[in-house]
């Protein structure tokens, strides 16, 4: 099996604190996005505070007990209607992010919506981005004629 | 918000459900008993196993919860009995960090716990409610020695960042006065003729004397402030002794504030069946239960195996790994039949042959994402400033909870906080994270709650599920429909294959789903194997 080259970080954070002094978590945190700006998030904020999580900074994947596949350089994403049906419906235990918007539904382990704008954000951003070549042709409109999650009978 | 509308007279129906809706629990509280049905555990004591024929094995995939308690139960039964494992120990996400231990999450980032020497956090499950008969009677059986789990404390907060002007409020507080104004509307609208004939005088005098009882309220019906009420939200200057022994009442909230403040979300948080006291913890630490099956089923276990494909035929199971410490190497193992515990999040990435319908159940399952993060800090200020021992603090920053430790309480020295518990959005935002940005976001956050966070803070581990190496999530999220779809495809044993786990149950997200699905899974291969007879 191949492993990432160790990332050793002995997170004793002492010297980081006194250097950093956030002394008040501001309303506008670079690092953090708070639920009510998700809905206006673009495609480079998308991928960095949700798709990286999985997928890595630098879209390189990861591999242990599974994998998570490496974007950069994905020649799957020649089709970005796999990409964007990916996006929206998940696949196998990668959650979807195109079930309708329900917050009261969604809870706190629940689902996270992204707009067909959106999707198709983050699909040109992937495709564009970690030497992906491809160009930001995908639109909204293009997403909204793709199958979405919880609009068809069997399906949810 | 200082009168019920008084147009119309209220019904005895109507009024009950008014109590209903003004007692009933936050919308949050309902989305958390989504993890897992408020139910009864169906464990109903020991497997009996019996009559099984000789020399027959089972090859367990995943020394977790599920799968030691497969292998434990069928080894007792005689079966020949192995266990692959994909990490170097048991217990899967039974599992404790301590001071001392490494862990290496996905992307390579590499934390070395620095906490004390035995301080730690559970990653992982945490509490185990008093109906989680089947995980409770293997501590017993393991020996695993537990203590309570403190999940309501009175004197812990609940706090939100947009009222009180981010003042966290202790959760006796708001429950007295959420209590108190509602019992006072209440009564307020039963006595001013608002209820129709279908309240009988005898009724009505029976609500009003409870809801006396209930809000603390006086001999006017009125929830003010008094000895009587500070008695449950807290005096502002406590009873004592001698001259300076004068008691000084607090002042309730305003319930227009109570209501605008959303902190009522947090009153039921001990209310659901799960989260009902008691609730127990193994003494050292969740990881404890998992350390103790490892022990006992030593023998069995094969450490560092990563499984890569599991392929049966018409005599059994063959399974395909990979021994970690030697990359590359291609090794395998055989045995009649095949428990697999495997978390669908990786199980849906493993060539098996399996039919249609347990191949598709096998892929419909997302994962979610949680984040913990756990904090030394130099003193455990939480008791010797805030006066809390154990329980939870509920916030509505993205950190969610701060949980203090139901353990080592009044210890002087160094003490561990659970500084972050997130799900949803949050949960993977912090997975997007560095582990080290994610102990600063959980420091910064808390510190709005805990001034002494920054001065006392010592240093601090945070795992974020999706990035584990052995899980890729946290749990099986199942939707009323994918149940409907596929729930029992996943759990049918295919030919020689039979899964468990938590994500093959209705108590999801739980460690008596793990337990569980196991029971029922070796049951019904059992019956298999008797009804097959020597010819397995």
């Amino acid at each position: 099996m191949r492993r990432p080259a160790a990332i050793v970080q002995h997170v004793a954070l002492a010297a980081a604190l006194t250097v950093g002094a956030v002394s008040v978590v501001s309303a506008v945190d670079a690092n953090y996005l708070p639920p009510e700006a998700l809905a206006t998030a673009d495609g480079a904020a998308i991928y960095a505070h949700i798709c990286q999580g999985c997928h890595m900074p630098e879209a390189q994947g990861a591999a242990g007990a599974g994998h998570y596949p490496k974007l950069s350089g994905d020649p799957k994403l020649v089709a970005w209607e796999y990409a964007a049906v990916t996006v929206l419906g998940g696949r196998n235990g990668m959650p979807g992010f195109g079930l309708p918007p329900n917050p009261g539904a969604a809870g706190p382990f629940g689902a996270v919506h992204l707009s067909d704008e959106q999707v198709a954000a983050v699909v040109n951003y992937v495709r564009g981005h970690f030497g992906n070549k491809y160009k930001p042709t995908v639109t909204a409109s293009q997403v909204a004629k793709l199958p979405h999650p919880g609009t068809e009978p069997g399906l949810d | 918000m200082e009168q019920v509308s008084s147009a119309s007279p209220l019904s005895r129906r109507e009024l009950l459900r008014l109590i209903g809706t003004a007692a009933g629990g936050s919308a949050m509280y309902q989305a958390m008993s989504a993890m897992g049905y408020a139910a009864d555990s169906p464990y109903r004591g020991p497997i009996d196993l019996s009559g099984a024929p000789k020399g027959v094995s089972v090859l367990v995939l995943g020394a977790g919860v599920a799968g030691m308690t497969a292998a434990y139960e069928l080894r007792n039964a005689g079966y020949d009995v192995k266990v692959l494992e994909y990490n170097g120990r048991a217990g899967g996400r039974n599992w404790s960090l301590r001071g001392g231990d490494s862990y290496t999450e996905l992307g390579g980032y590499t934390q070395q716990c620095g906490f004390d020497k035995d301080l730690y956090i559970n990653p992982g499950p945490w509490r185990i409610p008093y109906h989680h008969r089947g995980i409770l009677s293997y501590a017993k059986r393991l020996n695993v020695p537990l203590e309570a789990f403190v999940q309501v404390n009175y004197n812990a907060y609940l706090h939100s960042s947009q009222a009180f002007g981010g003042k966290p409020q202790r959760y006796r507080a708001v429950k007295a006065d959420y209590q108190g104004h509602v019992a006072e509307l209440l009564a307020k609208a039963s006595r001013q003729d608002g209820l129709d004939s279908k309240v009988t005088q005898e009724d009505q005098e029976k609500l009003l004397e409870s809801l006396r009882h209930w809000g603390a309220l006086d001999k006017n019906y009125a929830y003010i402030s008094s000895d009587a009420t500070s008695a449950r939200r807290g005096f502002e200057k406590n009873p004592g002794g001698g001259l300076s022994a004068r008691p000084i009442p607090s002042k309730p909230m305003g319930l227009a504030d109570l209501l605008d403040s959303k902190l009522w979300q947090g009153i039921s948080n001990g209310d659901e069946l799960d989260m009902q006291t008691a609730l127990f913890q193994p003494v050292g630490g969740m990881g404890r239960i998992g350390e103790a099956f490892g022990r006992e089923l030593a023998p069995l276990i094969r450490y560092h195996a990563k499984v890569t494909e599991i392929h049966q035929d018409d005599h059994g199971v063959t399974v395909s790994y990979e021994d970690t410490q030697a990359p590359g190497s291609k090794l395998s193992a055989r045995a009649d039949w095949c428990v697999c515990t495997i978390p669908l999040s990786i199980l849906s990435q493993i060539p098996m042959n399996v039919g249609t319908p347990m191949a598709t159940a096998i892929g419909a399952v997302p994962y979610a994402a949680a984040v913990k993060v756990g904090l030394q800090f130099k003193r455990r200020f939480w008791e010797e400033d805030d006066h809390i021992y154990g329980g939870i603090t509920y916030t509505d920053l993205p950190i969610t909870n701060i949980g203090y430790p139901s353990t080592g309480y009044h210890s002087s020295g160094k003490g561990v906080l659970l500084g972050a518990y997130i799900w949803g959005l949050n949960a993977m935002e912090f997975t997007a994270m560095t582990p080290a940005e994610r102990v600063q976001k959980a420091l910064d956050y808390g510190s709005q709650i805990h001034a002494q966070y920054k001065p006392e803070f010592d240093n601090g581990v945070a795992v974020a599920w999706h990035r584990s190496p052995f899980t890729m999530g946290c749990f099986g999220m199942w939707s009323d429909a994918t149940r409907a779809q596929h729930y029992d495809d996943l759990c049918r044993i295919d030919s020689r294959i039979a899964l468990a786990g938590e994500h093959a149950s209705f108590i999801g997200g739980w460690q008596e789903g793990g337990v569980t699905s196991a029971l029922d899974a070796i049951g019904r291969l059992h019956e298999k194997v008797v009804a097959q007879g020597a010819k397995a």
